[in-house]
C-alpha cells in the first residue's frame, strides 16, 4: 500500500516538474526516452546534452538510437501492429517485424520495404533455425531476450521461403504477413492492410466511385440485397481501385495445412474465383497483372511515382506493386507520420506539425529513404518543446 | 433490314406490350372501388361433340381449349354462333381447333395472336392483362409440347433513329415534388386513400406517402419530365379513368398534367456536350428482345414471375388451374424489371383453397421442387422463410428458409414431425447464401429426401432417405417471405418462384439456372455516322437489373449490312450516356482499346469488344431513360478526355494534445531492467511481466492512464526490486553493498543510490532530489518503525525492496 501511495504522490509531483523547463540535459533525456524507450546512462546523457547544446540535436538522436532498446523495444513495437489483422502490439516478434528492425539498423532504403528479396533472422546461438512453416525462430529470440541490434543478419527471402526471387515482395511476402493477410478470403486483405499500414489510409478514405469498374471481380454483388444503389454509391468506390491492384497477389496463398506461403506462378488461386455467381459478367482474373487506377481521379493526391519514373502504374506480380506503393508520396509521408506519432506521442496537430512532416518526408526521400533520419528529425523537433 | 443472330432461347412477351396491357387491364371506369372479377372458370357442360380428330386436336383440347371455353373467358363470346373466330366453341372441338390454329404460333407461343389480344387487355379475365398473356402463353406452349421453345433465330431489329437530345433529369431533392405534385395526390386527388403505406387498403406505388422523400422515390417512375402528358399519373386518369376524384376524368387528368408540368418546368434542361462523339440514342425497350434459354416447366404447378408491377395480387401464371394467386400485405413492394421486395412485416400469401392444388398434386407424385430466384436482403437473418407452404410456426408441409449464410429446407413426411424437422441445412462453412441474386432449388423425392441446389450446383448436403408425403395438410397456405403467422420474416428480393410436383434433376435445374430471370434486350447504338459504314452499331445486351439500375454486358460491334467488312477501326474509351449526359458511375468500358475488323469481325455476329458487364444507375425508368454511347476514339473521330485539375487536399482540423506520454509495457519492462540490472529473462520477473503485460500501458497517451495500469507497474517494480535485492551480485552492483536501514547514514546512502539510478539527477524535468528524498525517507521510517533501529536483515531487505519499488514504479520512471 505504502509503495503505491508513494508512487501516486510522485506521479503528481513529476507531472508538475516535467513541464517546468527543458534545457539541453532535459531535452537529451526526453529524446533518449522517446527513441530508446529507456532512460540514458549518465555518460550518454552528458554526450547527448553536449550535442544538443551545440545545436546538433540530430547527432544526439543518432547516439540515442545506438541503444539496443531502440531495436528491441521501440522498433519492435513500432512494427508489430502491422503484422496482424488485429493490429495488436501484443504479438510475438516475427519475420515481418524483424525485417523492419534490420532494415532500419542497416539503413536499407525503406522504399524497398514492399519489394525486396530480404528477410532478417537472428544469428544468436541456440535458436531454432528460420522456418517457412512456423514462427519459432523469432518467438524464442524474443523470449530469450536476444539482442536484435547485435544479432540480426539479412538473408534472401526467396531462399528461406522457397519461392522465386521475382515472387518476393519485401514485408508483404514474409511468413507473418502471409499468415495474417493471405489466409483464406480473397487476398484483398493484403492490399487493404498494406494500404493502412504503409500509406496510412483505409479504403474509405480513398474511395472513388467515378473510376471504371471493369476489373471488379465476380464475387462482388452488384445488387447487394437487391439494391444496386448500395453498389453504385459505396462498394464500387473501393473495388474499382482495390481489385485491379490486388490482382498482383493472384498467385499467392497461405496454406493452412502446411502453415506456409504457397506461390503458384501462372495459376491464379481459387480464392480469386469464389462466389463467381454473384455477378457472372464480373471480372475473371486471368493472371497477376495489376493496374493502379488511382493514378487517375482524386487519388492522384497520393503522389504516385514520387520523384521517380521507375514506376509506371502497371505491372505483374506483388514485387512491382510493392514498388509502386512504396514510391508514392503517401508512403513516405506515412512512414514519417508513424514515426512522428511514435516519438511525439501525437499525430501532427497543426500546420507547423504538418509542414514539419512534409519537410521530413522530403528529407527521407533525398536521404535514401533512411528511416533513422526520420526518427532523428522527429525527435529533434518534438523534444525541443518546453 | 435485319440480321440473324442464332440464339438458343425463346422470345418472351415484349415488355412494352406487357406494360400497355397492364395499363388497359387496370382501368377502373372511375368507380371509387373495383370489384375483383371472378377468375375461376365456371363449370362448362360436359363436352358431347365429336371426338378429337387427331392427337394434335387432342393436345389442343387438353391444354388450351378446356381452359378458354368457359363463359367468363373466351367462351363467353367466341363460342359457336358467337363472335368469330370461334376457337372456344363447345359444340365441336375439331372446328374450334381449326379456328385456333390461325391464332397461335406454336414455335413462338408468346408471339401468338391469342396472347397479344389478352395481354393487350382484350377481355382479360384477371385484373392484370400481363398475367392473362403469360397464362395464355403457357397453355399454348403446353399444346405445342416439345415443338415450341427450342433454339431459334433472333432477328435483330434496326431501332428507330433518335438523336441524343437535351433532357431533364430528376433532381435529387424531393422539394420540387413536395411543392407541385405531392399536394395534389395527398389533397384534392385523394390518392392517399390507397397509395400510402398508412392506408388500410395500401396499394403501391406509395407516391402519396406522408414521407415526401419516400413518396418522391415512388413517384419518379410514374412521371415523364420530358412529356408530362405521357406520365403514368396522367394517363391513368385520362385514358384509364382510374379513380378520378370528380365526375370528369378529363378534367382531373388535366389538373394532374398541370401539376406534373409544373414539376417538369422546375427542372433545368441538361444540354448535350457538343464535343462528345455520340452514337444515336435508344431506350431499353427500343432494343430487340433477347430472351433467355428455355425453362424446364413440364412439372411446374405454380409460377410467380412478379411481372404485374402494380396492385396487391401476385399472379400464378403456371397455367395450371386453379391459379394459386397470392395477396401482398404489409411492407412488400414491386421491383422494377420484375420482382418483389419483401421487407420486415411484408409477405405474399395465398388462400388455403388456392394453395390446395399444391398438396393435391404433390401428394399424387410423392415428390416436389421449390425453385426461387432470390436476393437475400442480408446474411444475418435466421429462421427466415423464403417460401413456405405452412400452417404456422409449428406445422409446415414444405419450407425453404435462410439461416444467415445457410439455406434450410424442411419437408413434412412420414419420417419427420409436423414441422418437417429434422431440417436439412447447408454446411455453414460453404456460406451458400449470399446477399446477391441466387437461384435456389429445393428438391424432394422419397429416395434422396431433400436436396438443395444453389446457382445450378448441388450443395452436397445429404438428408438421407425421404418418406411419404401423404400427410401433407391441404388446409395450409403458400406464403412468400414469411409464414402465415408472420413470425418467420424473410427480407430480400424475389425475382421468380416456381413449384414443381417432381424433383427436378440436376440438368433440369441447370437448364433453369441458365435460362436466367428477367427480360433482356439487344440495344443497338447506331454509329454509322462515326465510322462511315452503313448500318453499323455497337450492340449491348441490356436488362433492368433491379429497381435502381440497368445491366449492360457484351459490347459488340456489328453491321447489319452483311456486305460491310470493317477493317482497322480503332475503338477506345467507350462510355454509356443516359439522358444527355455520360453516366458518372459504372463506366466499365473506359479502358477499352481495341481495333475492330479483320479476323476478329465475323459477319452476322460482329466482334465482341469486352466480356465484362456493368451496372448503370436508373434515372427516369426503362420507358424514358434514353441511352447513347460516346467514344474517346472511333475510327477517325476522337475526343480528348483531359484529367481534371488536381484536387485540393482536404483541410485538416487542428487539435491539441498533451506533450507528455507514458512509457509503454515493453519500455517499462526494459527500463526497470536497466535500472535494477536484473535481466528481463530472469524467471521471476519474466513470470510477473507475462502476468501484467497486458495491464500495462499499451499506448503512450497519458489520457488513457488508469489505476489498473498503476497496479501493474507496481507489481512489476516489486518483482524487479525483489530480484535485485535477493541476488547478492545484483544488490552489490546496485547499492555497492547491503543497505543499512538501522542508521540514518545507511538510509541516506540507499536513497541516494535509488534517486541517482531511478530518477536521475540534475534534471529539471524530473522531481527534485529533496522531494524524492523526503518521500522515500518517510517511507523507510514508517516501514522501520516497528523494528526501531534494530531491524533484522530480512526486514531491512524488505524495506530496501519497498524503497526501490516506490522509485522505479513511480511517475519518475513512467513519464517520458
Amino acid at each position: 500500500m505504502n509503495d503505491r501511495k508513494s508512487g501516486a504522490v510522485c506521479l503528481l509531483m513529476c507531472l508538475a516538474a516535467a513541464t517546468a523547463s527543458a534545457g539541453p540535459r532535459e531535452q537529451a533525456k526526453r529524446m533518449h526516452d522517446r527513441l530508446a524507450g529507456v532512460p540514458p546512462s549518465e555518460a550518454v546523457l552528458t554526450s547527448m546534452a553536449a550535442d544538443i547544446a551545440a545545436n546538433n540535436a540530430l547527432a544526439a538522436a543518432e547516439t540515442a538510437m545506438q541503444n539496443r532498446a531502440f531495436y528491441d523495444v521501440t522498433l519492435k513495437n513500432f512494427a508489430t501492429p502491422w503484422t496482424n489483422r488485429d493490429q495488436t502490439v501484443f504479438a510475438p516478434l516475427n519475420d515481418y517485424s524483424a525485417t523492419v528492425i534490420g532494415m532500419v539498423r542497416d539503413d536499407v532504403p525503406f522504399n524497398t520495404a514492399l519489394s525486396a528479396d530480404l528477410v532478417y533472422i537472428s544469428n544468436a546461438s541456440g535458436l531454432p533455425a528460420y522456418s517457412a512453416v512456423n514462427n519459432d525462430h523469432y518467438a524464442q529470440a524474443e523470449t530469450r531476450g536476444v539482442d536484435l541490434k547485435a544479432t540480426l543478419v539479412s538473408r534472401q527471402q526467396s531462399a528461406l521461403l522457397g519461392i522465386p526471387a521475382a515472387a518476393t515482395a519485401g514485408l508483404m511476402t514474409t511468413r507473418a504477413s502471409s499468415e495474417a493477410f493471405f489466409i483464406d478470403g480473397t487476398n484483398r486483405a493484403m492490399f487493404r492492410f498494406t494500404l493502412m499500414n504503409h500509406l496510412c489510409r483505409d479504403l474509405e478514405q480513398v474511395q472513388d466511385t467515378t473510376l471504371p469498374p471493369d476489373r471488379v471481380r465476380q464475387d462482388v454483388s452488384r445488387s447487394p440485397g437487391g439494391d444496386s444503389r448500395v453498389f453504385l454509391n459505396n462498394c464500387i468506390g473501393c473495388h474499382t481501385g482495390m481489385d485491379p491492384m490486388a490482382q498482383a497477389f493472384a498467385y499467392y496463398d497461405f496454406d493452412e495445412t502446411q502453415q506456409r506461403l504457397v506461390y503458384t506462378p501462372g495459376t491464379p488461386n481459387a480464392k480469386y474465383f469464389v462466389n463467381a455467381d454473384n455477378f457472372k459478367p464480373g471480372y475473371i482474373t486471368p493472371d497477376d497483372h495489376w493496374d493502379n487506377y488511382w493514378r487517375k481521379g482524386h487519388n492522384r493526391l497520393l503522389g504516385w511515382g514520387w520523384g521517380t519514373t521507375a514506376t509506371s502504374g502497371a505491372g505483374t506480380g506483388a514485387k512491382s506493386l510493392g514498388d509502386e506503393l512504396a514510391n508514392s508520396e503517401a508512403f513516405a509521408t506515412c512512414q514519417v507520420q508513424k514515426v512522428f506519432k511514435a516519438v511525439c506521442f501525437r499525430a501532427p496537430q497543426d500546420n507547423a506539425d504538418r509542414a514539419k512532416v512534409a519537410s521530413i518526408a522530403s528529407i527521407f526521400r533525398s536521404n535514401g529513404y533512411r528511416l533513422k533520419t526520420v526518427f532523428a528529425e522527429s525527435a529533434a523537433y518534438c523534444t525541443q518543446e518546453p | 433490314m435485319t440480321r440473324n443472330v442464332f440464339m438458343t432461347s425463346r422470345l418472351r412477351t415484349a415488355v412494352m406490350l406487357a406494360a400497355l396491357a397492364s395499363l388497359a387491364a387496370c382501368s377502373g371506369g372511375g368507380a371509387p372501388t373495383e370489384v375483383n372479377p371472378v377468375t375461376t372458370p365456371p363449370p362448362v357442360a360436359d363436352y358431347t361433340g365429336p371426338a378429337p380428330a387427331n392427337a394434335d386436336v387432342q393436345a389442343f383440347r387438353i391444354n388450351l381449349w378446356e381452359n378458354v371455353k368457359a363463359s367468363n373467358r373466351c367462351g363467353g363470346c367466341h363460342n359457336a354462333g358467337g363472335q368469330t373466330p370461334n376457337f372456344a366453341r363447345n359444340d365441336d372441338v375439331n372446328l374450334a381447333y381449326q379456328a385456333a390454329v390461325a391464332l397461335v404460333d406454336l414455335t413462338q407461343p408468346d408471339q401468338s395472336r391469342l396472347v397479344a389480344k389478352v395481354a393487350g387487355g382484350h377481355n382479360c379475365w384477371l385484373a392484370s392483362a400481363a398475367a392473362c398473356g403469360d397464362t395464355m402463353t403457357v397453355w399454348i406452349r403446353n399444346w405445342a409440347g416439345s415443338v415450341a421453345g427450342g433454339g431459334k433465330t433472333i432477328q435483330l431489329q434496326e431501332p428507330p433513329i433518335k438523336d441524343v437530345g437535351a433532357s431533364k433529369t430528376f433532381p435529387d431533392s424531393s422539394s420540387l415534388y413536395g411543392s407541385t405534385i405531392w399536394p395534389l395526390v395527398r389533397g384534392q386527388g385523394n390518392c392517399l386513400r390507397c397509395h400510402t403505406p398508412a392506408s388500410a387498403t395500401a396499394q403501391s406505388p406509395y407516391f402519396a406517402a406522408s414521407d415526401v422523400d419516400a413518396a418522391y422515390a415512388a413517384a419518379r417512375p410514374k412521371i415523364n419530365v420530358d412529356a408530362p402528358e405521357l406520365s403514368r399519373l396522367v394517363v391513368r386518369l385520362r385514358e384509364e379513368s382510374h379513380n378520378c376524384w370528380t365526375s370528369s376524368c378529363a378534367n382531373d387528368a388535366t389538373t394532374m398534367e398541370n401539376a406534373v408540368r409544373a414539376f417538369a418546368n422546375g427542372i433545368p434542361v441538361t444540354p448535350v456536350d457538343p464535343t462528345l462523339k455520340l452514337s444515336k440514342a435508344i431506350t431499353l425497350y427500343d432494343g430487340t428482345v433477347a430472351a433467355g434459354g428455355n425453362r424446364y416447366e413440364t412439372a411446374q404447378i405454380a409460377l410467380y414471375e412478379f411481372k404485374t408491377g402494380m396492385g396487391t395480387t401476385v399472379y400464378d401464371t403456371s397455367g395450371v388451374e386453379p391459379a394459386a394467386n397470392l395477396t401482398m400485405s404489409g411492407s412488400i413492394e414491386w421491383v422494377g424489371g420484375w420482382g418483389l421486395n419483401v421487407k420486415p412485416g411484408g409477405k405474399a400469401q395465398g388462400t388455403t383453397s388456392g394453395s390446395k392444388k399444391l398438396a393435391d398434386m404433390v401428394k399424387a407424385s410423392g415428390e416436389y421442387s421449390i425453385e426461387a430466384w432470390i436476393a437475400p436482403g442480408n446474411v444475418v437473418q435466421e429462421d427466415a422463410y423464403i417460401v413456405s407452404y405452412s400452417g404456422g410456426t409449428m406445422a409446415n408441409n414444405a419450407t425453404l428458409s435462410q439461416m444467415a449464410y445457410q439455406y434450410q429446407a424442411a419437408t413434412r413426411s412420414s419420417d419427420t414431425d409436423a414441422n418437417g424437422a429434422p431440417a436439412l441445412l447447408t454446411r455453414a462453412a460453404d456460406e451458400d447464401a449470399q446477399a446477391s441474386l441466387q437461384h435456389v432449388v429445393l428438391t424432394y423425392d422419397p429416395v434422396n429426401g431433400q436436396r438443395l441446389y444453389v446457382n445450378g450446383a448441388y450443395t452436397g448436403d445429404t438428408d438421407g432417405n425421404g418418406g411419404s408425403l401423404s400427410d401433407w395438410d391441404d388446409s395450409f397456405a403458400l406464403v412468400l417471405g414469411n409464414d402465415p403467422s408472420g413470425q418467420r420474416q424473410w427480407a430480400g428480393t424475389m425475382r421468380l418462384v416456381a413449384v414443381h410436383n417432381r424433383a427436378l434433376s440436376l440438368s433440369q435445374i441447370q437448364q433453369n439456372f441458365a435460362a436466367g430471370v428477367g427480360e433482356r434486350y439487344f440495344m443497338l447504338f447506331n454509329v454509322s455516322q462515326l465510322v462511315n459504314l452503313p448500318k453499323s452499331y455497337v450492340m449491348l445486351e441490356a436488362s433492368q437489373y433491379d429497381s435502381y439500375s440497368y445491366l449492360f454486358t457484351k459490347p459488340t460491334f456489328i453491321s447489319l449490312d452483311s456486305s460491310v467488312a470493317p477493317a482497322g477501326i480503332p475503338l477506345k474509351g467507350l462510355r454509356i450516356g443516359v439522358n444527355g449526359q455520360e453516366a458518372r458511375v459504372g463506366q466499365a468500358y473506359i479502358p477499352l482499346d481495341v481495333t475492330v475488323g479483320g479476323s476478329n469481325y465475323v459477319a452476322g455476329s460482329g466482334q465482341l469488344l469486352s466480356n465484362t458487364g456493368t451496372v448503370i444507375g436508373l434515372e427516369k425508368g426503362p420507358e424514358s431513360d434514353l441511352f447513347f454511347l460516346t467514344f474517346e476514339q472511333l475510327g477517325t473521330e476522337t475526343r480528348v478526355y483531359p484529367e481534371p485539375p488536381m484536387p485540393v487536399p482536404p483541410a485538416l482540423a487542428d487539435s491539441s494534445n498533451p506533450e507528455l506520454g507514458l512509457r509503454t509495457f515493453d519500455e517499462i519492462n526494459q527500463t526497470m531492467s536497466n535500472i535494477t540490472g536484473v535481466p528481463i529473462t530472469t524467471a521471476s520477473v519474466a513470470g510477473t511481466y507475462d502476468l501484467v503485460k497486458q495491464a500495462l500501458p499499451s499506448v503512450e497517451s497519458i489520457d488513457a492512464f488508469g489505476s489498473s495500469q498503476q497496479m501493474g507497474v507496481a507489481q512489476l517494480a516489486i518483482s524487479y526490486c525483489d530480484a535485485m535485492v535477493e541476488d547478492a551480485t545484483l544488490r552489490n552492483a546496485f547499492f555497492g553493498g547491503t543497505p543499512d536501514i538501522n542508521t540514518q547514514g545507511g538510509r541516506d546512502a540507499m536513497i541516494t543510490t535509488i534517486v541517482s539510478k531511478a530518477v536521475g539527477t540534475n534534471l529539471l524535468s524530473q522531481p527534485s532530489d529533496a522531494e524524492v528524498r523526503t518521500e522515500l525517507n518517510g517511507l523507510v521510517a514508517k516501514l522501520a518503525g516497528s523494528c526501531g533501529g534494530s531491524c533484522s536483515a530480512t526486514r531491512s531487505a524488505t524495506i530496501a525492496k519497498a524503497s526501490c519499488a516506490a522509485a522505479i514504479g513511480s511517475a519518475a520512471m513512467l513519464l517520458q
